[in-house]
């Protein structure tokens, strides 16, 4: 139990590290901006209810905050997605239920699952943070724009990210 | 009973959800409103200490750059020196006289952090209080001006930049002196707007765009950019002026802060005649 959280902490102190530091500076155009950190919230254990699940995010977003000078908007981002893990992990739930011993990532669940559940989550962030960050009805093109054009880049480092730090639950 | 407690539950966390969202949107707003941040940032300690770390190994890939363009900067100066005249009249002779005084400083800062594809962008600066940048400052590279510093720690400095929702900085026209305040729409980072350019105004594209000099924090005619697209939406009777910036704001590397002594006295004069409006 207790390693499981020290685990948890130096995944969090890594994320907010490569987001600020690493992620943060790929700037290709204006409609891509990559955001790996919601990785942190997508692999948190299944049973994970909503309020921790929240109160890591708002802790999250505001060191992801801090470091990329956004004031708050990668926070409630964040906030929005750890309030609806839960809820959404129980729609997509496979029929056998969750084996709580797993993790929610590609190598546990497959690529379909974890396609689904987090095109899904990071969808909703991302268009929550450029809808909050251009906050114009007549820029929606714009905003719908850089949600994809970002959402398509963030997959696929989460994804790589998996690949890197993690290994399957059970081998 | 067990549903009601169970709804409750649920219920709970929409309520605690709802409260910090309320939270972290008013950090937001407040940081849009205010020419003060009032977060967390890339000036404080911690977040400054691993950016500039960063910065240490990631300055090292535009150095080839930013010599050439320092290089073509100090050339330019050079060639500005009494020593690169020809002297016409050998009879000229140089005077210490009092005629000028020093108005302006310039305090050099390399960009450590920076941002141009948000709807408000910022820059780290790896300058601070012990350096003399104070919020409030102008910040200029030899193109032309780049924002003003929002938020100054002892070693380094946040800086707003062109690229932002209410930067609201004042220019005109090199050519006329009409002026008018500078917006930002949020859809191309070399483009930005003139808001408020009526008929009767002649303003024909390829004009240079520079600052007025007003509320000392830029000086007068520094390059903003220059004019290139001027349309007309029917019904209104104002012209839609795009502005192509001077400055390449993802590459900024080499800034200069703007110290102006004289702000002061030009801000006390002018707040015995107009009240201040709003956050200005």
């Amino acid at each position: 139990m207790n390693n499981t959280w020290v685990k948890y902490a130096l995944v969090f102190v890594l994320v907010v590290l490569i987001q600020g530091l690493v992620v943060n500076n790929i700037q290709l155009s204006e409609y891509v901006m990559p955001m790996v950190y919601p990785i942190m919230i997508l692999l948190l254990p299944f049973n994970q209810n909503a309020l921790t699940s929240m109160l890591i995010a708002l802790v999250l977003g505001l060191c992801v905050d801090a470091f990329s000078d956004t004031f708050g908007i990668h926070a409630s981002a964040a906030l929005l997605i750890g309030y609806v893990r839960p809820t959404l992990l129980k729609y997509i739930q496979p029929k056998e239920g969750y084996d709580t011993s797993l993790l929610p990532t590609v190598h546990d669940m497959g690529f379909v699952w974890f396609g689904l559940y987090a095109s899904i989550m990071l969808l909703i962030h991302h268009l929550w943070f450029f809808s909050i960050e251009v906050f114009r009805l007549d820029l929606i093109l714009l905003i719908l724009g850089k949600t994809f054009m970002s959402f398509v880049m963030s997959i696929g480092l989460i994804v790589l990210f998996q690949f890197i730090f993690y290994k399957p639950s059970r081998s | 009973m067990r549903r009601l407690l169970q709804f409750l539950k649920k219920f709970r966390d929409f309520i605690i959800f709802l409260l910090l969202q309320a939270f972290v949107l008013s950090l937001f707003i407040n940081s849009k409103n205010y020419h003060k941040a009032q977060m967390v940032n890339t000036s404080s300690g911690v977040v400054g200490w691993f950016i500039e770390k960063k910065h240490n190994i990631t300055r090292h890939f535009h150095l080839g750059e930013a010599n050439d363009s320092l290089a073509i900067e100090n050339a330019e100066l050079r060639s500005q020196l009494p020593e690169s005249f020809y002297k016409l009249q050998d009879r000229i002779y140089y005077i210490n006289d009092t005629l000028y005084e020093q108005q302006y400083e310039y305090i050099p800062a390399q960009v450590i952090n920076s941002s141009d594809n948000r709807r408000n962008n910022y820059f780290t600066l790896n300058k601070g209080t012990k350096s003399g940048v104070q919020e409030g400052m102008g910040v200029i590279t030899k193109e032309g001006i780049v924002g003003f510093v929002v938020d100054a720690s002892p070693h380094y400095a946040i800086v707003r930049s062109v690229l932002s929702e209410n930067i609201n900085i004042s220019v005109k026209l090199r050519r006329n002196n009409e002026h008018w305040p500078l917006k930002w729409n949020g859809k191309d980072n070399s483009i930005v707007q003139l808001n408020g350019v009526t008929h009767d105004i002649d303003i024909r594209e390829g004009d240079t765009v520079v600052t007025r000099g007003n509320k000392g924090m830029f000086p007068e005619n520094q390059t903003v950019g220059y004019v290139n697209e001027i349309s007309l939406t029917d019904g209104k009777s104002t012209k839609n002026v795009n502005v192509k910036l001077a400055v390449d704001f993802s590459s900024v590397y080499y800034v200069y802060v703007v110290q102006n002594f004289l702000k002061e006295e030009q801000l006390t004069l002018e707040g015995d005649l107009f009240k201040p409006k709003g956050d200005e």
